[in-house]
């Protein structure tokens, strides 16, 4: 992964974490708050409720209060308190003070509970009545009953009041029906909705709910809601999951409400929609994806910034260190800031400066070993024959002077000696001259397997004698090595040298082997030895012209092999280890494209070394 | 309280009105002057042969001032000619022959034929075949009917000239205005047969029930209807009240036969169950005579052989003995505030006994109907009130007493029906109504009312 992609993971990473934090944080936060807030409120509207409740039953004990006080009141006590009751002249009173009370129940009963005149069911008179139970004392405060009316049991806020007659008392008990309309006229903040389960009957019935505001949907979700209020002394508040949708939960919250009796009567429930919490959350959850997308847009930009702020100048470098390993010294890096980047390019700069003088000293100091040690290989190969030469001339004067009868004779002897070393030197000066002015390849179509035969068949008689070499040659040739552009002269020359040094490194015998491969665009010599092998100081110095860890030689040989290589566009490298022989490894591309004359030229086996 | 029985109350009435008479005799009678009356309900339609208001007081008295029949009935019960001068029975009273009165115009000028008869009547009767001949008609009927001749004095009978979709009668009065639902206005027919009524002409108006004696009591209404639990008050106000004999049947009809034999007990405790004084006392204001038998009293003669006492033990005991109670649903006219209240108390008295009763709305299992019986004969009657309640109709055996009670408890041991209270037909009169005159079946006789010339 590059440092630019690590870094935006990294600031992203961060971003995200930071902001889903946060979020989770504020959302908590606001789940609590809303909580606490819905707990206070419900709290709040059941209070009012109680309140509002307290109230509508003062307003229907007062309106009873003055039904108690109607003149038809007064003559129904009078004539109960004659002891002559007549329904019929009272069959429409009780009708005509509740409509006149705004009461929507009202009846005037004796003390059996005997209903003189009923506004709710006129045919009710002589009945007792259902609303109040007069073996218990008379409430004072409004009370919730049961009213059975023709078409069925109606809950009801009643109010009663006793009217002296006499020795006898008449009762006016009246009140308002806990419907529909009754629920729809309490003033509730918005938000907020009551709902009413009227508890006529065993069991669970969904008839049994008055919704102001229309069709309840699903009441069977308030099942569990409603047995729970059923339970003596309990108030339980409930999430309802109106829909899979958690913007319609509602949060209920049950009042059970008992009549005279403590009759369980009907169940107030009081919904606190979550609506605007959800929402509310909701829009955290959005605005937290948002900014956290923005974030991250932002940490892409700005680690791109940053990346490429920190990544251009580290990138310079590595390009830079790129053309200094390809042999470009003399790179410099653009010094663009003056931080911790900017110190290291200038340390870049200023390390291949010193590399580029120590290079060129070193290449100052090798060239001066490489003059003294040609100078003395010089010195050392010019001395050979310049000793007998002298010792000849010596010879050669001496005899003029003693026997000038023999300086014939001795003059021949000398000056063939004389010639020899001359020839002697001349090898040697043409061998020199000869790695001063390499010549430029010509490239031709040439056939590697065929050229390595070549030069093994100029050592195939030598070979072959066993008392003269204990050397065995094996050959491993890809037979289908593919044709390389090359000169053959020089790689005839080449091979011909790291053969020759495979046999000068196993005196004591050995086996040579010469094996050929395909490779990516190139073809493979390597040459190998089961000699001495060399250290890897030696290894070092092999190429360095005039070098050679024999006892003769100009060590100009495997200099010359690499500059056949190198002219090649090859490669050539040496493995080698102490008593492990030495394997010369040498890279050669196709060269197809350079191609001068694409008619093939075999070979030639010169011999010459 | 019960002094106000209808009796009494009608014979103070008859008092008031002679005493009213007598006092302005020395007024006489003056043509002219509009009776306005208001109605509880508006007729849906004025031809009398679509017998959808036969039940209906308001569409009897309105048939009567624009059509005439070809016979009516006397307060007596006995027939008397009116479109018809003479009549013959034959075969037994399967064949009828009528002669048409002379000079009997229609309210258009067109004479009466006896075409126009023969057409009318076989419109209100398909079973009929009827011809016309020179001034006669001639009715053959699938079966002997010695009651034919009440039945033509019904309304439904009456002679109506269909023409171009308009209707033309031979009545006292004629329509000029009708506007369905709301009003209707008559004129008096100048040369009605039996005589130019004293009105100049009547405006009908529909008005609700309960804001009929307002109307009476600001002088919109002339005529007004009462209704039974308002006829005390309005007496005890000091009101001109006119009082019909008991001419309104109130009873339980159940929708279907008898099921089976503890079916039938059930019904009969329901019976036992209703407490006909309290309802009578409180509900209907002392109005109405508690009933055992489909005809009132003073129209068949027996109905004290039947009880209508209340045995709320025995009908306990017998809702006991029974293995299964099934619920009942008793329906009732919505319309009806008296007709909810006596449900209502019906459903109390029911449950006392441990009958599961109670009210409902739409189909039910038991009905409380009010009927009007529409004729002083006491077959035509009892065969009205089957047809309308749906019981099997009554064969009429003979004309005498124990041939109508052989008839009458034939129906009532059917078990479809329990009759509960005959009513009378109230009506309030304004100050300015001379010579009112209600007949013995509850009809409006208007050919001698006038209106006094002050209140005009």
């Amino acid at each position: 992964m590059s440092f630019r992609k690590k870094l935006l993971l990294a600031f992203a990473l961060t971003v995200l974490l930071s902001v889903a934090s946060i979020a989770w944080f504020v959302s908590m936060v606001t789940r609590r708050a809303f909580d606490r807030s819905d707990a206070e409120r419900t709290q709040a509207l059941v209070a009012q409720l109680r309140r509002e409740f307290n109230r509508r039953g003062g307003d229907i004990a007062r309106r009873v209060e003055a039904a108690s006080g109607s003149e038809p009141a007064t003559r129904m006590a009078l004539s109960l308190g004659r002891g002559s009751i007549d329904y019929s002249v009272f069959l429409s009173e009780a009708k005509s003070v509740a409509d006149n009370q705004q009461l929507e129940f009202l009846e005037f009963v004796d003390s059996q509970g005997i209903i003189l005149s009923s506004a709710q069911s006129p045919a009710k008179f002589g009945y007792k009545t259902t609303s109040i139970n007069l073996a218990l004392p008379i409430p004072k405060d409004p009370f919730l009953a049961r009213e059975e009316l023709p078409e069925g049991s109606s809950l009801g806020l009643f109010a009663a009041r006793t009217i002296k007659a006499g020795e006898k008392n008449l009762y006016a008990v009246g009140g308002k029906r806990l419907d529909r309309e009754f629920l729809s006229s309490l003033d509730l903040p918005p938000g907020l909705r009551v709902l009413l389960y009227q508890n006529l009957a065993s069991g669970f019935s969904t008839q049994f709910f008055v919704d102001p505001s229309g069709t309840l949907q699903h009441p069977e979700l308030l099942v569990p809601l409603i047995q729970a209020a059923q339970q003596p002394g309990a108030e339980p508040t409930e999430v309802v999951h109106w829909s899979a949708d958690a913007v319609d939960d509602e949060s209920l919250h049950a009042i059970p409400l008992r009549g005279q009796d403590s009759e369980l009567l009907s169940v107030l429930l009081v919904g606190n929609s979550r609506r605007p919490y959800i929402e509310l959350e909701r829009r955290i959850r959005s605005a937290a994806f948002m900014i956290g997308g923005i974030a991250i847009l932002l940490a892409i930009l700005l680690s791109s910034w940053v990346a490429s702020r920190v990544t251009r100048p580290v990138e310079r470098l590595a390009t830079a260190a790129r053309q200094v390993t390809a042999g470009d010294w003399n790179t410099k890096v653009e010094v663009v800031s003056e931080d911790e980047l900017g110190e290291l390019a200038k340390a870049f700069n200023r390390m291949t400066s010193e590399l580029l003088a120590q290079k060129e000293h070193l290449v100052q100091t090798e060239r001066v070993a490489a003059w003294r040690e040609l100078a003395r290989r010089l010195a050392h190969e010019l001395k050979n024959p310049l000793f007998p030469l002298q010792l000849t001339v010596e010879n050669m004067l001496r005899a003029r002077e003693q026997r000038p009868d023999l300086f014939d004779e001795i003059f021949q002897e000398s000056a063939s000696t004389l010639l020899a070393e001359i020839s002697n030197l001349k090898i040697i000066l043409n061998r020199f001259s000869e790695f001063s002015k390499m010549p430029e390849p010509r490239f031709q179509r040439v056939d590697l397997n065929d050229l390595v035969e070549g030069v093994i068949r100029l050592f195939q008689a030598q070979l072959q004698v066993p008392a003269q070499s204990k050397i065995i040659c094996n050959t491993e040739l890809d037979q289908g090595l593919p044709a390389i552009g090359g000169d053959p002269d020089l790689l005839h020359k080449a091979v011909l040298n790291l053969v020759l040094n495979a046999m000068d490194a196993m005196p004591e015998g050995g086996t040579l082997t010469l094996r050929t491969c395909e490779g990516n665009s190139e073809v493979r010599l390597d040459v190998s030895d089961t000699g001495h092998g060399l250290t890897p100081e030696e290894c070092e110095r092999l190429f360095t012209p005039y070098y050679t860890s024999k006892q003769h030689g100009t060590g100009l040989g495997l200099a010359i092999v690499q500059s056949v290589v190198s002219d090649h566009g090859g490669r050539i490298r040496v493995e080698s280890a102490p008593g492990k022989g030495t394997t010369f490894k040498i890279d050669l591309p196709l060269n197809m494209d350079k191609l001068s004359d694409p008619v093939r030229v075999e070979p030639v086996a010169t011999g010459r070394t | 309280m019960k002094l106000f029985g209808w009796p009494l109350r009608a014979v103070s009435s008859l008092l008031l009105l002679l005493q009213s008479g007598a006092l302005s005799a020395a007024t006489r009678p003056q043509y002219g002057g509009t009776l306005r009356v208001a109605i509880r309900s508006a007729p849906a339609t004025l031809d009398p042969s679509e017998g959808a208001d036969e039940n209906s007081p308001e569409s009897r008295n309105l048939s009567r001032l624009m059509f005439d029949t070809l016979v009516t009935l006397s307060d007596s019960g006995k027939v008397q000619p009116a479109l018809a001068v003479t009549w013959q029975e034959q075969s037994g009273g399967q064949r009828w022959q009528l002669s048409l009165r002379r000079g009997v115009k229609f309210d258009d000028g067109s004479p009466l034929t006896p075409d126009i008869v023969a057409s009318s009547l076989r419109t209100a009767n398909l079973g009929w075949n009827i011809n016309s001949s020179d001034e006669s008609v001639l009715i053959e009927l699938p079966q002997p009917n010695p009651a034919l001749l009440a039945e033509l004095a019904l309304e439904r009978n009456s002679i109506v000239k269909r023409s171009s979709g308009t209707l033309h009668g031979t009545g006292p009065f004629h329509v000029t205005d009708w506007r369905a639902g709301q009003e209707l206005s008559l004129v008096a027919t100048e040369d009605y047969w039996d005589g130019r009524a004293y009105l100049d002409s009547i405006q009908i108006d529909v008005v609700n029930p309960r804001d009929q004696m307002l109307s009476l009591e600001l002088g919109k209404a002339n005529l007004v209807n009462i209704l039974p639990e308002q006829a005390r008050k309005a007496v005890m106000e000091g009101r001109r009240i006119s009082t019909s004999p008991p001419l309104e049947l109130m009873a339980l009809v159940f929708s279907r036969d008898r099921q089976s034999v503890d079916d039938g007990k059930l019904r009969e405790s329901l019976a036992l169950a209703i407490d006909r004084i309290s309802i009578k006392n409180v509900l209907l204001q002392g109005e109405g005579e508690p009933a055992g038998t489909i005809l009132p009293r003073w129209l068949n003669g027996y109905d004290f052989l039947f009880s209508k006492e209340a045995d709320l033990a025995r009908a306990r005991q017998q809702v006991s003995e029974l293995r299964s109670r099934p619920s009942w649903t008793l329906g009732y006219d919505s319309g009806d505030p008296l007709a909810r209240l006596v449900a209502e108390r019906i459903v109390l008295n029911a449950r006392d006994a441990g009958l599961n009763l109670q009210l409902a709305a739409g189909m039910s299992d038991v009905r409380l109907v009010r009927i009007i019986l529409p004729s002083l004969d006491p077959w035509v009657s009892l065969m009205t009130v089957a047809k309308i309640a749906g019981l099997p109709a009554p064969k009429h055996a003979g004309d005498g007493p124990e041939d109508l009670y052989r008839a009458e408890n034939q129906l009532l041991r059917t078990d479809r029906m329990i009759p509960l209270f005959h009513l009378p037909l109230n009506y309030g009169l304004s100050p300015a109504v001379r010579n009112w005159v209600q007949r013995q079946d509850g009809i409006w006789d208007l050919r001698n009312l006038w209106i006094a010339s002050e209140t005009r």
